[in-house]
């Protein structure tokens, strides 16, 4: 009975075991079909194998490809300093290295030519010294126009694809005559003393012609952007010619050509006055004082008629567009002006000091230094006229004490009649120091030297009294006659310097020698003066530049390719300096290495 | 101890720029933005008319680049303060609106006495202001020693003479 029963109890404890392992086992596995699983972890997920998996993306990739829409970039950014600041500062170089191998040779084949007329061999020895300073120039010139246009076309494409529509027939002469620039270029130095005179100088002027006629295609881009002609309302081309032979084309390439020679003779100044500070003997130093005199009296004698171009390039743009004028000269740009007559200021008194210091090494020139003075009062008077401006920043209470933005008495000077009327008389005062620089050591044996003084004192004051008379008659007339006045005031002066100078002449025919000129007798602060100069002249180069294009503001060409960019606005004068003169000191770091170069071919030539 | 002569030039021409930049940051810095657009709505009151006149004369229009309000003097473009007053009698058979359009449209139609002709075509590149637009810079000139009269929907000269031509 007993054993029955435990059998019972057996049967039913495995039942239930059975039933109680099933529902544990049921439970487990709800309890784990309710769990989450991964993907990865999961072994019911359907499996892509690898292989299609790629080949599926690679058909996705081509099928986006193939269908991808062509959308033309408008503009691309370069890094970090934006596009503009990238194209700013590689176009300014380019200009100034370009200016630079334009100048040079033109005054270089003036002193051969002036050489070979006077069979004096110390001219055809300098002009060959300036020329090379042009190999190395000129190949720093073409690197960087490619790499300009490279950037140009990278960062504006669409803006150059405009030009290239426009200008297209121009773009292969210029590259023909680049290659033909290249080649008078290196047959004109390499081939010193190797020619006929006559030929070497026929090579020369072939430079010459075909360095302007580059030139003048590559002012034809430019002055478009400014002031646009030859096509229709949409812009599209109607007369290439037209395009090319714009309001300001002829005015830029007048004033660029002059500007050039006085910014290379500066420059080649700048060259001879390192050579003298460095130089071991009396002989280079005599060689390189001659050098520098020579290059400084090229820049000053471009440099004297400049304001003139100025004054033709402003009167063409204002003829094309009075806005456009007026934002010049009375908008944005009106105290950039003040900043050019600080530059404008320092060069006229450094010429007039490096003149008045060149008196040195004259004998017999004490005479004339109790003049200098006088001329320097006037200098600085009209130094301070021009950098006048016509209306004060000022706080309210100084604008109430003035009775508005401009200085009760000073405010008349910031106007333009007086800053012609100072302009005009600082070229009149350092035509003045010249004249009497070169008079230094000399005295007249004509019969007519009372008279003929007489008459060049009576020129120049009576020009000086007309020319002040006529800036003061400005403040009485209205607009219309007031601009005007600049005509005659320019004309006056023009008419003075070319009198007195044949007067002078004629004068000096056979003049007695009192003294000696003693070359490289010169205080070496002049040749520091040079160097100051020649900084002076590229700092003004790269502000104007800048004018001339930040005048088009938020537009590519004006009036037709508006600048739509992350740049369509215009910085403030003072970022603008601080980009010029970032350019500047680059640009004196490599005519620094073109200088350190042209060292070596002359040590190389000491040394045969 | 002698300072090298390339370093005395180096540190000549940074002094000269150094010194040019110094100057650069001594005159007024001002950023020129291109103009906004003035916001014109058909429902705009007169007041709002000439307003929004007003911001197009001082900024898009360029008008100050050449006019000034209530100056006298030697002046290079003709002031136009009060010009709403005296804009009826300045040229014969114009009203003020019509002579104030002519002004705009075709500035050298007439040419005041004593200017020279110098008016850009301010309705096309690069100042191209909409016909609604000039409407706002009547209304405001209009304001200017008057009372505004032209709305955003007046038909004004030339606008008005090529409807009636039609």
């Amino acid at each position: 009975m007993k054993g029955r029963l435990n059998l019972k109890i057996a049967v039913a404890s495995a039942v239930v075991v059975a039933l109680a392992l099933g529902a544990t086992v049921g439970l487990v596995r709800f309890v784990l079909s309710r769990e989450y699983r991964s993907p990865v972890r999961s072994d019911q997920a359907p499996q892509t194998p690898r292989v299609t998996a790629e080949q599926d993306a690679a058909a996705a990739k081509t099928k986006a490809d193939r269908e991808k829409p062509y959308v033309e970039d408008t503009y691309r950014r370069f890094p970090v300093v934006g596009s503009r600041i990238a194209v700013w500062v590689l176009a300014q170089l380019h200009l100034l290295f370009a200016a630079f191998v334009l100048a040079v040779p033109i005054f270089a084949l003036i002193i051969e030519f002036i050489g070979w007329l006077n069979g004096d061999k110390r001219y055809n020895e300098l002009a060959h010294e300036f020329t090379k300073l042009l190999s190395v120039s000129f190949s720093l010139t073409a690197t960087f126009g490619a790499f300009l246009l490279f950037m140009l076309v990278l960062l504006y494409p669409k803006f150059m694809s405009y030009l290239m529509h426009v200008f297209s027939p121009t773009f292969a002469p210029y590259v023909g005559l680049f290659f033909l620039e290249a080649f008078f270029l290196y047959t004109y130095y390499y081939g010193w003393g190797k020619f006929a005179p006559v030929t070497h100088l026929l090579l020369g002027l072939g430079l010459n012609v075909v360095g302007t006629a580059i030139m003048l295609i590559a002012n034809s881009w430019l002055t478009f952007m400014t002031t646009p002609a030859g096509i229709s309302e949409s812009g599209a081309v109607v007369n290439t010619w037209a395009a090319v032979h714009n309001y300001t084309w002829m005015p830029i390439n007048i004033h660029r050509v002059i500007a050039n020679v006085a910014f290379g003779g500066s420059v080649a100044a700048a060259y001879a006055a390192f050579k003298f500070l460095a130089a071991k003997t009396d002989a280079e130093r005599a060689h390189y004082d001659w050098m520098g005199y020579i290059g400084n009296f090229v820049a000053i004698c471009a440099f004297l008629p400049l304001p003139f171009a100025g004054y033709w390039l402003a009167s063409e743009i204002y003829a094309y567009s009075q806005t456009l004028g007026l934002q010049m000269m009375g908008g944005a740009f009106s105290w950039l002006f003040i900043i050019q007559a600080v530059l404008i200021g320092n060069l006229f008194l450094g010429a007039n000091y490096y003149l008045w210091l060149g008196m040195g090494r004259v004998q017999a020139s004490e005479r004339f230094q109790g003049y200098i003075k006088f001329l320097l009062i006037l200098i600085a008077l009209c130094f301070a006229v021009w950098a006048t401006p016509r209306s004060i920043i000022a706080t309210v209470s100084e604008t109430r004490a003035m009775g508005g933005g401009s200085h009760p008495q000073l405010g008349y000077l910031g106007v333009m009649s007086a800053k012609n009327t100072a302009v005009n008389i600082l070229i009149l005062t350092t035509y003045v120091s010249f004249l009497l620089y070169r008079r230094s050591g000399r005295t007249p044996t004509v019969s007519w030297a009372k008279l003929g003084n007489a008459l060049q004192v009576a020129i120049s004051l009576l020009t000086g009294a007309f020319v002040i008379f006529l800036g003061i008659y400005g403040y009485f007339v209205e607009a219309a006659v007031r601009i005007g006045l600049s005509v005659p005031q320019v004309s006056s002066v023009l008419f003075a310097m070319i009198s007195v100078t044949v007067i002078d002449v004629l004068m000096y025919r056979n003049a007695k020698e009192l003294g000696e000129t003693h070359w490289g007798r010169i205080h070496p602060i002049s040749q520091y003066v040079l160097i100051f100069l020649a900084v002076t002249f590229t700092w003004l180069m790269g502000l104007m530049g800048y004018v001339r294009s930040g005048l088009r503001q938020h537009w590519h060409v004006y009036g037709v390719v508006r600048d739509t960019s992350v740049d369509a606005f215009t910085p403030t004068l003072g970022f603008a300096t601080q980009v010029v003169s970032v350019t500047v000191i680059i640009f004196f770091l490599l005519i620094g290495f073109v200088f350190w170069l042209a060292s070596l071919s002359s040590h190389e030539r000491e040394d045969a | 101890m002698t300072v090298p002569i390339p370093l005395r030039i180096l540190g000549l021409t940074v002094a000269t720029t150094a010194f040019y930049t110094l100057v650069g940051q001594l005159v007024p810095q001002k950023e020129v933005h291109p103009p906004k657009e003035a916001e014109l709505k058909k429902d705009m009151t007169s007041d709002q008319i000439v307003k929004a006149g007003q911001e197009i004369f001082e900024g898009k229009g360029l008008c100050t680049t050449c006019h000034t309000l209530g100056k006298s003097g030697a002046l290079r473009f003709p002031d136009l303060g009060g010009i709403g007053s005296r804009a009826a009698s300045r040229k014969p058979g114009l009203s003020d609106v019509d002579y104030l359009a002519e002004s705009i449209y075709d500035p050298n139609l007439f040419i005041v006495p004593g200017f020279n002709p110098g008016m850009p075509v301010i309705n096309k590149p690069p100042i191209g202001l909409s016909d609604q637009e000039i409407l706002a810079v009547i209304a405001y000139l209009q304001s200017l020693g008057g009372k505004a009269s032209v709305t955003l929907d007046s038909k004004v000269w030339p606008i008005a003479a090529a409807a009636g031509a039609q």
